[in-house]
């Protein structure tokens, strides 16, 4: 295809292969007789991205676990604890290849307002599965401050990715990163307010900004390879897991965008999970009797497999 | 009486005395009025009751609006209402005319309500499956996408074509031209029904004559297919199903009702903490293990059932419940996630849904309503405010109270307006129905108030049945437009006419499949038995507590004795260690002890400082048998209600109140102790629950018998004879013993027969003989050829009763105490606790504090 011969020259490769481990653990203060748990820790499958092995360690042996698909198609596994237990410790293991996708110039996309229009008439499925994301959800309340916001990108007639994009670059450029300046509680309108957050408070404040124009952006979870390629600046958010946003745009399906490193996803962005915000992604979260205070601690490797993928010229 | 009723549009003429009973009824100026036509004669469906009234003469309402208010308060009917200084158990309000409807007016709205009922499910599986409604946008996709009562958790959780909605109730209202109008659709857990039913028993029974003449639709068979139902929804397919009813509580502002249904279907009464799942299957935590579960009837609101999958801060649900469901190992009734079109916003599309999926138009229409988020909508409502109603588009239809703009001030309406304006989508613009009005029994006259209905559909079979009957909601007063329970409106009697005579239909003569003959109680819930023994106890604390008072006051008013201010202060003493307060360290003067001791004993009488005081210790008995409601038989609810009153004239007796009234007060406490426990004993199966509540009788009369025997004759006093006899008139014991003894009062003597004679029930050998053969009884999780800790302790606590030498106890040391006496209840008082300790860690033990995370980054 033309299009992909024309895009290439913006990715440093094609596909590169990942071996992520993710790895929570949990120490109580006092021993926990049940746990009822959900993790989405299994990478998503598609055309971009192949989940080769991925597994789940946890310790102590759950006395039950099932993988299913949950509403949006992500893998989610359920487990249960049933014997008393003081330590919990949950690992993630997966190879992932991911590859380009295939990005229009973003000049060329539609007019926003023409999308928006879509959005509100079309009978077509995949405009559908993209109506789900155009409307207010729990940690995503749309203020009118955010449509101001976001109508400084979006003037009249621009193209919808092009206006994105620099949206994406100036929240990178207005907002300050921070860790611990904020929690997965704090609202939007406070993260706006303050100008500081990290990459979920950014991504969430994104994607308010565009469903408050009517428009379709969707949550995602997942990682960020933990050595930039060379050459590159270090990514933010690498030692963790990361959330960035997906912008429905007719014709390509949805386009990522990480608004905390102010750039188009391509191969350094593996997923494990969309919705429609952090609360339909959580990573981990559980039921648990007893316990009382806990200590979580958290750690993250995402290494390409094939060095090589490094040293491939810009 | 005539045999048929007439149809004829021609009015019977009335006989006198019928003007008599409803007598001075207007109806209101604006609205359909449901007894009189618009020209002031009566509507011919209401000829029969109005005629039969009145051969029954003009004070027939007042004696049944009596009988029925006694049986209601006697029955412990109560509605909870949030924020009100009564707070908890509201007397449910009952009127006593029932609201009568046609049999031509029920066939259309029972075709109207199964029709709806039919719809709602169609378009819940639509919603939960394909999706193709909002695909072809028939429904608005934000209407369910940014709907948080559409769980995505639960999307394909049911096979395609399953039943999500199996209870319906719709909130129906009369406009002025008659016609019937739906307000609001009732979709994930109706209320509402338990109080029709109980509505109907309290009303047969007071008005009998007229209930039979008016030939009234039953509604027993309603609710005996609701139990089949039921029973059929279980997945594995056995013959007898467990079922449960999930209720939030005794908080829940429906909790009577709950347990009433509970009771009347023969389900199990659990809260949220008293399933657990494991391995995608839910059971029930009971005494001797878990207990599998088959079918949920669920009183809780979707997103509280489940912690995990769905309000991660409730605390009332199931975690895993979801993942249960969606394994197919249980039924939820209704199906999680109906409640997504039980929202206003959902109303103005009923019509489109009924001829997009049943190609028919609504038989029973929605109140003409329109949802602001469609374009064009705003501008109507500002052109046609005062004719409006506005409503959370999301919320429930009747939840939070509607906006009426026609109230408002200028400044208010146009401040609403903004604010609808800044977010159309989240609301909707209801046209204003005038309710119609019906009559209202004051006590003295009939006066019209508004009225709103509930009625209910079972879906059974391919279709759905309808209740005959409701429960029709009256306003709080004349003037009042708003009908709605939390602000104190009352209820009806919906009396459905027949055409044919009714056959008599009873629960007991239903052809069943043949039951297995089964004696066993094993499914009981440990927090049931909690509270069955905490109920014990309590009732067993005020008896105890009412018995030495009333030895004291009975002392305190007798001159005979006045004499003796010893014995006074011994009592008092007594009184105090029962109640854990501090020995008092000053003595008044002799002369002054009388005065001093009945001032101190009124204060504490009336006291709720300490947790051991009267008053708690009733309030306690109260809570805890009130979170077991439906395992409390009518007459025992009766005692209780009764001590609950008691415990007011209590609180509400003047301060400086004599002592004589006090006396009365202790006397009526301890007979209504003594009626409970003689209900309890005579009553009850011996089944669990009447161990756990008679374990808890037991250890309290032991521990307060013993606390009294140490406090009173623990040393030797100068008083010791009158002190003997005041232990021996405490404890009821004051004619055995003089049979046996005579007058003649000795520490030996009296000590047998307080500690060690087993046939005395108000021996401490006694009791801890009970206990030990209860505890021998309790289930065990494995067979265990040892003793259980809490065996061992009843064991040995009995052994040293029967072993003990009642001679040596009395003996006295040279200070006039009385060491072995005093050494012997002191072992007691260690392992009385213990022992009571090792039941709650055996059986009792509560579910630790639940909590959930994820939150962390």
């Amino acid at each position: 295809m033309a299009d992909q011969e024309a895009h290439d020259s913006r990715h440093e490769s094609k596909e590169v292969t990942y071996r992520i481990r993710h790895a929570t653990s949990y120490v109580y203060g006092d021993s926990v007789t049940l746990a009822h748990n959900e993790a989405r820790l299994t990478p998503r499958n598609g055309p971009w991205q192949v989940a080769h092995s991925a597994r789940l360690v946890v310790e102590p042996t759950p006395a039950f676990m099932a993988r299913e698909r949950d509403y949006f198609g992500n893998w989610l596994t359920l487990f249960a604890l049933q014997e008393p237990h003081r330590h919990f410790l949950v690992t993630a293991y997966a190879e992932v290849t991911v590859r380009a996708p295939f990005l229009p110039d973003p000049e060329d996309t539609p007019p926003w307002e023409e999308v928006r229009e879509l959005l509100t008439k079309s009978h077509d499925p995949d405009v559908f599965e993209a109506v789900e994301h155009v409307f207010e959800s729990p940690y995503v309340q749309l203020l009118p401050e955010l449509r101001e916001y976001a109508l400084e990108s979006f003037t009249p007639g621009r193209p919808l990715l092009a206006a994105a994009v620099d949206l994406s670059s100036r929240i990178h450029h207005d907002f300050e990163y921070e860790p611990g300046a904020t929690t997965v509680a704090t609202p939007v309108a406070t993260v706006l307010a303050e100008r500081r957050g990290v990459c979920q408070d950014f991504a969430h404040l994104m994607i308010g900004c565009i469903r408050s124009l009517g428009l379709s952006a969707r949550y995602v979870s997942g990682y960020l390879r933990t050595r930039s390629p060379a050459g590159q600046p270090r990514r933010v958010g690498a030692d963790a897991s990361h959330a960035w946003v997906s912008v429905f745009c007719p014709g390509y399906d949805f386009i990522d965008i990480d608004p905390t490193n102010d750039m188009l996803v391509t191969t350094e962005h593996p997923t494990l999970a969309w919705g429609r915000d952090y609360g339909d992604v959580s990573p981990l979260c559980g039921v648990l009797l007893g316990g009382g205070q806990h200590r979580v601690e958290v750690a993250v490797d995402v290494e390409p497999i094939d060095d090589e993928d490094d040293d491939e010229p810009d | 009486m005539p045999a048929s009723q007439s149809q004829s549009q021609s009015l019977p003429p009335l006989p006198e005395p019928a003007h008599a009973a409803l007598s001075g009824y207007h109806a209101l100026a604006s609205g359909h009025d449901e007894l009189l036509a618009p020209d002031g004669t009566l509507r011919p469906h209401w000829t029969r009751f109005a005629q039969t009234l009145a051969t029954q003469g003009p004070s027939e309402l007042t004696r049944g609006w009596d009988a029925a208010q006694r049986q209601l308060r006697d029955n412990g009917v109560t509605y909870n209402v949030y924020d009100d200084s009564r707070g908890m158990d509201r007397p449910w309000q009952l009127d006593p005319i029932p609201l009568l409807v046609s049999a031509d007016e029920w066939r259309k709205l029972d075709r109207g309500l199964s029709q709806r009922a039919y719809l709602l499910n169609l378009v819940l599986d639509d919603i939960y499956g394909s999706r193709s409604l909002l695909r072809q946008r028939v429904l608005p996709p934000e209407l369910v996408f940014r709907n948080p009562a559409f769980l995505r958790t639960c999307h394909r959780s049911l096979a395609r074509g399953a039943r999500y909605l199996h209870l319906y109730a719709a909130d129906l209202a009369r406009d002025a031209t008659g016609a019937y109008w739906v307000l609001g659709d009732r979709t994930q857990a109706p209320s509402g029904m338990g109080y029709a039913l109980e509505n109907r028993v309290v009303l047969s029974r007071a008005f009998s004559g007229l209930y039979r003449e008016c030939r009234v639709e039953r509604l027993a068979p309603f609710f005996r297919s609701l139990l089949e139902v039921i029973q059929r929804l279980s997945p594995r397919g056995v013959d007898r199903p467990h079922a449960v009813l999930l209720t939030p509580g005794p908080y829940n502002e429906t909790y009577f009702e709950h347990a009433y249904l509970a009771r009347y279907l023969g389900l199990t009464l659990v809260e949220g903490g008293d399933l657990t799942v494991r391995n995608r299957v839910v059971y029930l935590k009971t005494l001797s293990g878990l207990s599998r579960v088959d079918v949920i009837l669920r009183r809780l609101d979707d997103s509280f059932c489940d912690p995990l999958a769905l309000r991660a801060d409730s605390t009332l649900g199931v975690p895993g419940l979801v993942s249960a469901v969606r394994a197919g190992n249980v039924t939820v009734a209704n199906a999680l996630g109906s409640g997504v079109v039980e929202c206003a916003a959902m109303l103005p599309y009923m019509p489109a849904l009924c001829r997009h999926l049943l190609g028919e138009d609504l038989a029973l229409p929605s109140a003409p309503a329109k949802w602001c988020g469609e374009p064009g909508v705003l501008d109507y409502v500002r052109e046609n405010i005062d004719t409006l109603v506005l409503k959370p588009a999301f919320a429930r239809a009747d939840t939070p109270e509607p906006v009426f703009p026609a109230t408002l001030s200028r400044a208010e309406k146009d401040a609403l307006l903004a604010r609808v304006a800044a977010k159309p989508v989240a609301w909707v613009a209801q046209e204003r129905i005038a309710f119609s009005s019906a009559p209202v029994w004051t006590g003295q006259a009939a006066e019209p108030h508004r009225v709103t209905f509930r009625c209910y559909a079972l879906g059974d079979g391919p279709g759905y049945t309808t209740m005959p009957g409701g429960l029709t909601r009256v306003a709080h007063d004349e003037r009042d437009t708003i009908v709605s329970m939390q602000r104190g409106a009352g209820s009806k009697d919906t009396w459905v006419l027949a055409e044919r005579p009714v056959t008599h239909f009873s629960l007991l003569g239903r052809q069943a499949e043949r039951m297995t003959v089964s004696r066993s109680g094993n499914d009981l819930p440990s927090r049931v038995a909690d509270n069955l023994y905490w109920l014990g106890r309590y009732v067993e604390r005020v008896e105890s507590t009412a018995r030495l008072s009333r030895a004291l006051v009975s002392r305190l008013l007798d001159d005979t004795r006045s004499g003796e201010p010893g014995v006074l202060t011994t009592l008092y003493a007594a009184f105090r260690a029962q109640h854990m307060l501090p020995a008092t360290s000053r003595l008044p003067a002799e002369t002054a002890v009388a005065d001093e001791i009945e001032r101190e004993l009124m204060r504490q009488l009336r006291s709720q400082d300490s947790s051991y005081a009267l008053l708690s210790s009733l309030t306690g008995a109260y809570r805890a048998a009130s979170v077991v409601r439906d395992r409390i038989s009518r007459d025992t609810w009766h005692v209780l209600s009764q001590l609950d009153d008691q415990r007011h004239a209590l609180i509400e007796t003047r301060a400086r109140s004599g002592a004589s009234e006090m006396l009365d007060a202790l006397d009526r406490l301890v007979l209504s102790c003594g009626t409970f426990a003689g209900l309890e004993m005579e009553n009850l199966s011996r089944t669990f629950g009447f161990r756990f509540m008679d374990l808890g009788r037991r250890l309290e009369r032991a521990r307060n018998t013993s606390m009294l025997v140490v406090n009173t004759v623990g040393s030797v006093r100068v008083e010791e004879a009158s002190l003997l006899a005041a232990l021996l008139d405490t404890l009821d014991n004051g004619i055995t013993y003089r049979r046996r003894y005579q007058d003649v009062m000795q520490a030996a003597p009296v000590l047998d027969l307080v500690l060690t004679d087993e046939s005395n029930p108000r021996s401490i050998a006694f009791q801890l003989a009970a206990t030990l053969e209860h505890v021998r009884l309790l289930p065990r999780a494995v067979e265990d050829p040892l003793r259980t800790p809490e065996e061992r302790l009843a064991l040995g606590m009995l052994t040293r009763a029967r072993l003990c030498d009642i001679e040596a106890l009395c003996e006295p040391a040279s200070d006039s105490d009385r060491p072995q006496l005093r050494a012997h209840l002191a072992d007691l008082d260690r392992d009385l606790p213990a022992l009571s300790d090792a039941i709650t860690q055996g059986y009792l033990a509560h579910a630790l504090p639940q909590r959930t995370f994820g939150q962390d980054r």
